[in-house]
This record gives structure tokens, sequence and C-alpha cells, in this order.
């Protein structure tokens, strides 16, 4: 098998958001960066897809040079290799996202076509839900999103997605794109060898045009809004029969 | 002027059906038109539907099916796509979340035809005209067999049977304070008592103390209860991006100064391992 | 013809004797490198307090005294052995000047009789009294070596005795009144019989015990005192650094196998003598988890002399072995023949969490929050200086001159609400006593002691270095800090990255401000009890200037474990980030500890034990009040501005 996993640098916000005086990006200066969550599993699991049953395992990113890292993280985990996109940082869109992508991909199957190809559901920051299916347009090959199952079977691949009410289940002719969700597995902790390894694992790079955005940011916002009003039930055990009143009047308890 | 809508079950789709009632006439798609499920032979639905009814608006539900069918519709017209749109207008700027919710952007959309999804619940559902349902027939019968090939080919019940995450109605979250997965014990006391299901944060998975089936947030199980009980969880925005479509959320942390305090209906300070075993204590004391 | 059979004895005995102890030497020293020769007048004073002086064998009297009496007899002794080789090939003469001396004949008899008094009150200990520490140990084994020893000083009394009644004695028989006593009894022709059979009893029990000794557990008596001249001699809380800079192959990432050991490890395990102390002291052990320091050593010992390959976790010791473990440091203290339990602790953790990815799920947790995050609570930085909301501290900006003392916050208090209170009063104290400080705000990231705690050394390493080189962009001299974690951490580890600071904790800074009179507290009316911080006192000797405070702030009162004999909280060692899922919880245990004294109020000075007890003062229902000692003398000090001045 060969496989690609296409990853996104996000910061680590540990949950607040701080904008940069430019109101077009976070403020990143104190933050850490990762790969984006659902990213994550798509390495993991393509890292075991290749110790199971051999071939070449790929990671891609589209991003600035100091995306070098995820690429480097991705490659401690047990990656081959690494095709790295550099921007200056700019945000790109989705679309153009993915015909970079697409330029890459026919470039690097040249030398043999990749079997299966990883996406996340969706990125964490800017959240925008197609870049892996339309990468699987692009080039003809049929996708299935949100999985948190997935199983190579002879030339298929069987692929749970999660729909909050079981499980749907997919069977794709190979080659195929997925993308995948969190709990897909539980990723492994880098071992240092492994990191070690990974700063002399081979990076190719390129630098794309970036096209006219077709959705364009302007500008972002920290929502704050009306949101919910907080009423206060007490403190401590003492609380327990504002909190049961309350559960009567909102009709969860008879 | 004519906008087209993917319609499912659920209030997601009804909100979307509000935003997209301001903009002119609507038809609509629906979901169930291809059973079993088939996201490429939707969006060819939806792609033929749009041209047929000259729609400048396409719109879906930011579900994960309403978000998968939008993204496919628009790799194969070429079209730009915004997700998870909170506020948009006909030329084309849009309000739309990322992180989940936790931030908010303004973007342009450069196209004929605008694909959109309504970010779920950040709508309020307004009553209108009925919309027009497209007759679809002759669509389906039309399909090129390739659009079938992903196609929902199997379904699995949740474990344990019963209701899910997404569908309960009380769901009892744990997060870090709850410190161990023997913690979970009086949690999932109180949502035995109410009929609902146990959730957790993130931080709870990853301490493998609960599966992942049971996480609430954006990466996890996005959830619609009328009422989240949310215990010893700080409220990092990716879990309120989970639990936001809850009609009520009560927050129980011995730090009043977490996020969640301000981010919930009702608040209760104080340490879980006393708040919540005098909440069921409480109950049974009301029923017997 | 005796001359013959004691040279071939002597040949047959060291020979045997040597093969071993050449065997165990190149064990030794194929161990890897590890930096033990420093600080020659510090060995040589450890040598003369803990081997000579027995000193922590005596902390426990009875078993102290003990082993004291039959450990200074046998240096009394030692001569006698050569005179008895003298006098077992001939009966009439004995070694020049010593063998006819009356004082070092009394001192035979004396030690003679006080050795066998020690084994008796050894037997004592191991058959009626059966301590706990035992449990485990190789009982048998020393049941023996005990009977050996009384057989090697019955038969050197038989053999003066007998010498006396002969009148073969060369020494005066008056200065020998144990001997001269035994001697009154002996008559007939057999005595001369019983001379001869004694002394080469007497020699033979002796080179026996010698070829024995390197085949057992015995073996400390050799090796004990070369272990202590090796253990560590300053900054007992420091961890040796990895070298990540070599070829990969070239790196030691802890220990996986007995090949990986140190050559002071592979000494340790050598060196244990199954006492126990270790096991009685050890907060996992006496809470019933897996881990006993003593079993640890012996277990690996057992992988040294098989000279095994196999990996040491799970072969040698389960995981949670390796994961009970808080380093507290208290094995370490009470082991009378230095042996360092952390460190192979440690390295077992590094190769299980560098190479082998393999640790408890929750611990992976706070590995990558500290690692992307650059605190293990995974919150933002730029939320760091929080904690001072209202107080007016300043934040050290980059390019601004340094303060005069830099306050080191540490993640606890900056992202924890319980912690948090010790260091607002602490910032309060310092302004009151119009301290120059400043805090760093969101450049303090972890120190990486949480990380380097688990075994990631490579993440602590990364940490460390960023913060050394904040540091020093700053021009910081001193540093000030309420976590005796991060006390440690940058006080003792840092050096090893070029960052050199006056490093002192909280509890220090403040008891100066008070003598200084800059602070000016009134007792008040609570009963303290200070609950001492494994990384202050037993780590660093951090003693006196916590009980400073507690006293000026009301009536102090000891827990029975306290000092350096203190009692772990259980959130050392990384522990904070892992569920205790074996036993029973430690911070309930010394919670109750704490209780027991009467004391309504315990006394901390870190805020990871601040929040381990408080969570075991609810858990428990203890009547209670956790408070960190800056906190107590902030209000004695409001208490004292308050009440009238006279």
């Amino acid at each position: 098998m060969k496989v690609l996993v296409c990853v996104k640098r996000v910061p680590f916000t540990g949950g607040k958001m701080v904008l940069a005086p430019d109101r077009k990006s976070l403020e990143t200066r104190h933050l850490g960066f990762t790969i984006s969550p659902h990213e994550e599993c798509g390495v993991e699991e393509a890292v075991r897809i290749i110790e199971a049953g051999g071939g070449e395992s790929v990671v891609l990113t589209l991003g600035p040079p100091e995306a070098i890292e995820q690429l480097r993280d991705a490659m401690a985990l047990g990656i081959d290799r690494a095709i790295h996109l550099q921007t200056d940082g700019s945000e790109w869109d989705g679309q153009a996202t993915a015909a970079a992508i697409v330029e890459a991909i026919r470039t690097e199957e040249g030398s043999g076509g990749f079997d299966l190809i990883f996406f996340g559901n969706e990125s964490a920051d800017a959240g925008g839900y197609q870049v892996g299916l339309r990468v699987a347009h692009a080039l003809g090959r049929p996708c299935a999103t949100g999985l948190k199952g997935l199983k190579v079977e002879g030339s298929s691949l069987r692929c749970e997605q999660d729909t909050g009410a079981g499980r749907d289940v997919y069977v794709l002719p190979l080659p195929a794109v997925v993308t995948v969700k969190e709990g897909l597995n539980l990723p492994r902790y880098p071992s240092v060898p492994g990191r070690m390894r990974a700063a002399r694992k081979p990076v190719v790079s390129s630098t794309p045009a970036r096209p006219e955005s077709r959705l364009a940011l302007a500008e972002l916002a920290v929502p704050g809004g009306p949101g919910r009003q907080t009423k206060s039930l007490g403190t401590g055990p003492a609380a327990a029969p504002a909190v049961v009143e309350m559960m009567r009047d909102i009709g969860v308890l008879a | 002027m004519s906008v087209l809508v993917l319609m499912e079950d659920g209030d997601p789709s009804l909100q979307t059906l509000t935003l997209a009632r301001a903009w002119g006439d609507v038809h609509t798609v629906r979901m169930d038109a291809i059973a079993p499920f088939a996201p490429d032979a939707m969006a060819a639905i939806l792609e033929r539907a749009a041209a047929d009814q000259n729609a400048t608006a396409v719109f879906a539900a930011g579900t994960d099916r309403g978000n998968d069918v939008m993204a496919r519709l628009a790799a194969r017209t070429g079209l730009p796509f915004a997700a998870n749109v909170v506020a948009a207008d006909p030329s084309g700027t849009v309000t739309r979340q990322r992180w989940g919710g936790s931030l908010l952007e303004t973007a342009t959309l450069s196209s004929a035809r605008l694909l959109i999804t309504a970010a779920p619940y950040a709508f309020r559902v307004t009553a209108g005209p009925e919309p027009a349902p497209v007759d679809v027939r002759r669509y389906v019968e039309e399909l090129d067999p390739r659009d079938l090939v992903v196609q929902v080919k199997e379904h699995i019940d949740p474990p344990g049977g019963g209701v899910s995450l997404a569908e309960a109605k009380v769901v009892v979250s744990g997060g870090r304070g709850v410190g161990s997965a023997d913690g979970f014990a009086i949690i999932e006391d109180l949502t035995r008592l109410l009929g609902g299901r146990v959730g957790c944060s993130r931080v709870v998975t990853s301490a493998g103390w609960r599966p992942h089936s049971d996480q609430v947030g954006q990466t996890g199980t996005k959830i619609s209860p009328e009422l989240y009980i949310a215990c010893g969880i700080s409220g990092a925005t990716q879990h309120m991006a989970g639990c936001k479509g809850a009609k009520k959320i009560l927050a129980i942390n011995s730090d009043p100064e977490a996020p969640i305090m301000s981010l919930a209906d009702y608040s209760v300070v104080g340490d879980l391992k006393e708040v919540v075993p005098a909440i069921s204590a409480e109950i049974r004391k009301a029923r017997s | 013809m005796s001359g013959f059979f004691l040279a071939i004895a002597l040949g047959l005995s060291f020979g045997l004797f040597s093969r071993q102890a050449v065997r165990l030497y190149r064990t030794v020293r194929a161990g890897k490198p590890t930096s033990r020769i420093d600080d020659l007048p510090a060995r040589a004073r450890a040598e003369a307090v803990v081997v000579v002086g027995q000193s922590k064998l005596l902390q426990r009297l009875g078993p102290g005294v003990m082993h004291a009496a039959i450990f200074w007899g046998f240096i009394v002794l030692f001569p006698t052995i050569v005179i008895a080789m003298i006098g077992a090939v001939d009966p009439h003469a004995t070694l020049p000047w010593l063998g006819a001396q009356g004082w070092y004949a009394l001192l035979v008899d004396v030690f003679a009789v006080l050795v066998l008094g020690g084994v008796i009150s050894a037997y004592a200990i191991r058959l009626v009294q059966r301590p706990k520490r035992f449990a485990g140990s190789h009982l048998g084994e020393a049941n023996l070596i005990l009977a050996w020893i009384a057989g090697i000083v019955v038969s050197l009394l038989a053999w003066h005795s007998s010498q006396i009644a002969l009148g073969l004695n060369d020494f005066p028989r008056e200065w020998a009144p144990v001997s001269n006593l035994l001697a009154n009894a002996w008559h007939g022709s057999w005595v001369a019989v019983l001379e001869r059979v004694a002394v080469w009893t007497h020699v033979l029990l002796i080179l026996g015990f010698l070829v024995y000794l390197p085949y057992s557990k015995h073996l400390h008596i050799l090796v004990a005192a070369i272990n202590v001249f090796f253990t560590r001699t300053r900054a007992r809380g420091r961890l040796e650094a990895i070298d990540f800079e070599q070829p990969e192959a070239d790196v030691r990432f802890g220990a996986a196998t007995a090949k990986d050991l140190t050559w002071k490890q592979l000494l340790d395990t050598m060196s244990c003598t199954e006492c126990g102390r270790c096991q009685d002291a050890c907060p996992a052990y006496n809470t019933g988890k897996e881990l006993s320091p003593k079993l640890l050593i012996m277990a690996l010992r057992d992988q040294v002399r098989a000279q095994s390959t196999a990996a040491l976790v799970p072969n040698a010791v389960t995981d949670n072995v390796v994961w009970d473990c808080v380093t507290c440091g208290a094995c370490v203290r009470e082991c009378p023949v230095g042996i360092e339990h952390i460190d192979h602790i440690v390295d077992l953790r590094r190769n299980l969490v560098m190479v082998e990815s393999r640790f408890p799920d929750e611990a992976g947790t706070m590995l990558r929050d500290v690692d992307r995050a650059s605190n293990p609570w995974g919150k933002p930085q730029a939320d760091r200086a929080a904690w001072a909301d209202g107080l007016d501290v300043r934040v050290l900006q980059p390019g601004e001159p340094p303060p005069e003392v830099l306050f080191w916050v540490g993640c606890a208090p900056a992202f924890d609400e319980r912690a948090k209170q010790g260091a607002r009063s602490t910032a309060k104290l310092l302004q009151q006593a119009s301290v120059d400080f400043a805090i760093l705000g969101p450049r303090e990231a972890c120190t990486g002691d949480p990380a380097r705690r688990m075994g990631d050394e490579y993440t602590y390493q990364r940490l460390a270095k960023q913060n050394v080189e904040t540091l020093n962009q700053s021009k910081v001299t001193k540093i000030v800090t309420t976590c005796p974690h991060c006390f440690n951490t940058i006080g003792n580890e840092y050096a090893d990255f070029g960052g050199r600071y006056e490093v002192v904790h909280h509890t220090e800074f403040l008891a100066q401000l008070v003598r200084e009179g800059k602070l000016e507290p009134a007792a008040g009316g609570r009963k303290i009890t200070y609950h001492d911080s494994c990384y202050l006192a037993r780590h660093n000797d951090v003693l006196s200037a916590p009980r400073e405070l507690a006293e000026a702030s009301g009536n102090a009162v000891e827990m029975p474990r306290h000092g350096r004999r203190t009692f772990c909280c259980g959130a050392g060692g990384a522990r904070m980030w892992m569920e205790e899922k074996r036993g029973r919880p430690i911070n309930e245990e010394r919670v109750r500890e704490a209780a027991s004294t009467g004391a309504d109020t315990l006394a901390v000075a870190c805020p990871f034990c601040t929040v381990m007890l408080d969570d075991g003062v609810r858990q428990t229902g203890t009547k209670m009040q956790v408070i960190d000692l800056a906190s107590l003398l902030h209000e004695a000090v409001e208490r004292k501005k308050a009440s009238p001045q006279p």
C-alpha cells in the first residue's frame, strides 16, 4: 500500500481566542502548534496500515515554512517522508487548497499512485468541510467522510461513519479518499528515536501559487452577543433542592 | 428569486429553512431521496435540481450529512462553499463559524450560485410559507452508477442499544474534575435517575476513562438535549461547540471562574463529588 | 603438614573468591557511565558518617545497635584472622606485638561478646519480632549467615579459652575476662584437642565465609562501603541529563535491559542486603501498591546476575511498579548502603516513555499538554498572569531591566484555583515588604519537571533550554518560587543547560523578610501542623524556614513523620497526573496522620501538596483547613496590623 495523509498546522489555543491586531488571524505569539486533531488520527491510522501490511506512507501539508514541525511530528509517529507545499502563511480557501494538493498528488503519482488518501473531516481552525471531497472528485476516486472505523479488506475498504445513532458502513473500492474523525484511534505518543529519525527523513518542498480566494476572509470576530444568562442555584450540596426544582420546571423530571 | 434547501429531519433543517425564506421562493429536496443514503447521488440530484430551478443559492443544515453533500456539490460544480454560516445575504457576504463556533469569520463568497450550510442552533425557527418540494424522480432514475459507489451498505446500532448520545433528552457529562474512571460512578447514578446518557469532555477520553463515543465536543458528538449537566468541565470552546444545542445547561464546578460558569443557564459552585450525589439523593427523596 | 594444609585452604578459598570478585568487577565495569568522582571530601565524609558511623542504621535504635555491634566487632576482630592462622600452623607462635597485647585481648573479648549479642538480637528481630520490612526478603539466607557469624566468634572464644587453659596464650590472661572465665571450665586431656579443633574451625569458617560472600546477599559487607562512597553528594533531587546530541545509537534512553544500567546502578543491586528500610518508608508500598523499592532492586539484581538480555519491564518488574513511584526519595534517604532507587525508576520510565511510548493513558494528556501548551493543564499561556488580577504585579517584558527578584510562579498557581491562593499571598507579602519583583507571565513555561519525572527527558530538555534562554536574556539572577518542584528543577537541574541562578523557596524568602523585620506577623489561635514537601525537605534540606513561618502564625505541632522523614502527598514523580488505581490513596493516609495531631490547620508549602491534601481532607471528611504558609503569614501580618499598637 502507498498511503498519503494530508494534515494542517493549527494553533493549540487551550480554548481561548485572541485576535491579532489585523483581525484576520489569531494572536499566536504564546501558542504552541499542532496537527489538527482529526488528522492526527489519520496519521496514526496510516502508520498502522503500513506497519501491518507494508508499503510507504507520505504526509503532505500546505502551510507556512514552520509547518515543517507538523510534518516532522507525523514522521516521528512513523510516516516515511513528507511533501511541503509552502505558503507565506496567508489564508487559502478550500478550493485553492484542494487544487494545490491535487497538483502535488499528480506530480507524486508519476512514481506510483496512492491506494489511500487521508484527510481530516474538517480542520480545527477554518472548518471548511471540503478539501478532502474536492481532491477526491478531482482525482475521480470515491470518498467517505467522518470515519471512525476503517479496515482494508483486500482491494476494498470498509468504512464506519459515526451518525450519532450508531454507525453507517460504506465499502469503497481502492484507490479511495477518506476523511476521518477523532476517535478513529488513540494516536501514539511519539518515541524519541522516532523523533530523531524524523529529523533525517526526506521532505520535498515546493511553492504553489495562490489563486484568488472565492471564499475570501474579510475579518474575524470573537462572538460575544447575548449568549445565556447564568443563574446561580447555590453552593455545594445545599444547592441540590434548587437543582431538582429547576429540573421539574424545565420538564426533565416528573 | 429561487433558492433550494436540502432537508433532513430535525431542528437544524428547520432553522436553515428560516434563513432561506428571507432570500426568496424556497424549493426543497429531501436527504432521503436516495435510500440507503448515497452522498454523491444526493449531490448529483441537488446539482440538477438547482440548475432546473435556477436557484441563486443552495442551502443545507451544517450537519455531518449536510456538509458532506454540499461539499460534494461544490466539488462537482467547481463552486466555492461556505460551511456553518450564521448570517448570509444574497450579495455573497457571509458570517461563518470557525473553531467550532469559538470564532466568527466574515467572508465574501464569489459565486453565481451560493452554496451554504447553516450552523445548527444559530437560527431561531420561525413559521413561514410551506416550501415547494422538487420532483426528483427523473434525477433519481437518470443517476450515473458511479454516483452510487459510495452508499450505505449496513447500519450498526450503538452498543448497548437505547438512546444515543446525540438524541438523549438529558446528558450528564464529566470532565477533568471527575478525577478518574471510577469517579464516573456518581455521574452514572444521576444519569440513570434522569433516564439520560453519560457524556464527557475530551480530556476524559484522552485519559482513557471513557470511550470516545461518550465525548461531547467539536471533535466528539454534538448534542441537543433538553438539559445538559456539565460536571467538573471547564468549558473550553471545543467542548462548548458540542453542547450548544442543549436547551438548558447546568454547570457544576469548584472553580467559579471556569468559563462554563458564565456560559451555562444554571450554575452550582462546589465539588462535583459532593454536589452530584446530593442531587441524586434529592431526586430519590422526592420520588419516595 | 598443617602449614601445607592451610596453604591449600587459603589458595582454594582465595581462588574461588577472586574468580567471583573478578566476575562482579567486570560486570560493574561494563555498566554505562555516570559521573560520580567529583567532590571527594564530601564522599569521604559520607563514608565516615554512614559506613563507619553507621548513622543511617542507628536511626532505628534496636536494629541499629545490633548491626553496629556486629560491624564494629568485625573491624576489631579482623587481625584475629591472621593471629588464628599463625596459631593454626604453630600453637606456640602468634602475630608479633599485637598478639601479645593485653588491651587487644580485652577488645577481642568484649567485641566477641558484642557480636554474639548482636547475632542473638538479630535472630530475635527476625524470628520473634518479625517486622514487616522483611516481607519478600530471603530470610533463610540471612539466618545461615547469622549462624556462620556466631560460629566464627564462638570458635574464636573457644580457641582463646583453651589456649589459656593450656598456657599457650601470648597475651596476659587477666586481660581477657571472658576467655579466662571459660578457661576455668576446661579440664582434662581433651582441651588440647579442643584447642586444635577450635582454631581450625575458626580459620575454615572464615575462609568458607570468604568464598560464600561474593555469591550471597552478604556481598554488601564488601560493596556497601564502595557504593556509599559513590552516592550523590549534593542536590539529591537532581537527575542526570541525557545527551541527545550524540549519534542515536549512542544515546542511552534509560534502561531497557540489565545491560543499560550504569555502573552505579549495578553496584546498587550488589549492595542490597534486603533489610527493607526503603520498603518501610515507601508511600506507595505503605498504601498497598505494587511497588516495593526493595523488591525492585532485588528483581534488578536477579536480572544482572543472570546476565539477562530480557526487557526489565515486565520481566523484572511490572509496568505498575514503575508507575507507582512518587520519587519522594524516602527509600534513598533510608538506605544504609547508598542505593539510589529513584535513578532506577526514572531510567525504567525513560525507556518506557521515550522508546516504547508506553505509560498510563491519562499521563499522555499531561505530556501532550506540556509539549504543546507549555503547561500540564493545557491552558492558554496568555492566561498565565490571570492569577494576579487586581494585584498590580509587574510582568517582565523582553528588554526591560531585570527585577531584584524574579517570582517564578509555576503552572499550578497559574492555572489551579486552589493553588492560586499561595501565589497571591506571596505577591501581597512581597509588595508589603517593598521587594522589587516581577513575573514572566506568558513567557514562563513549565519547567519540564513532570515530563522529566515521567521519563520524557526529551520534552523536559526542550522546555529547560527554552526557559534558560528566557531567564538569561532577561538577565535574571535571583528567583523565588512557591513550587518545590520548580525550585528543585531550576535550582539543581538547570545548571546543566547553562542556567545558574540563586533560587530560593518562598518560605525561605518570607522567613528572611520576617527576620529582617520587613514583615511583622502576630501569631493567632490556629493549631498548625506543617507538611514537609518531599522536594523541599528531603531533596533540598529546606526545614527551618517553613517552621519559622508556622510558628509566627500560630501554635505549631509536628506530625509523627516530619522533616527529612516526611511522608509524600502522592503528587510527586508526575503522579499528580496519574490515577491512583491501586491500593489506598496516599493523600488520605497523610491527612489522617495530620489529623492525629489535633491540628485545625494543615500548612503546606507546595501547590501540588495543596491540591492533593485538600482533596484528601474532602475525601476523608476531616475538619482541617489546607493552606499555604504564605497565606498563613499574610493572615498573621494582617492580624498584627489590626491589633492596637502598644
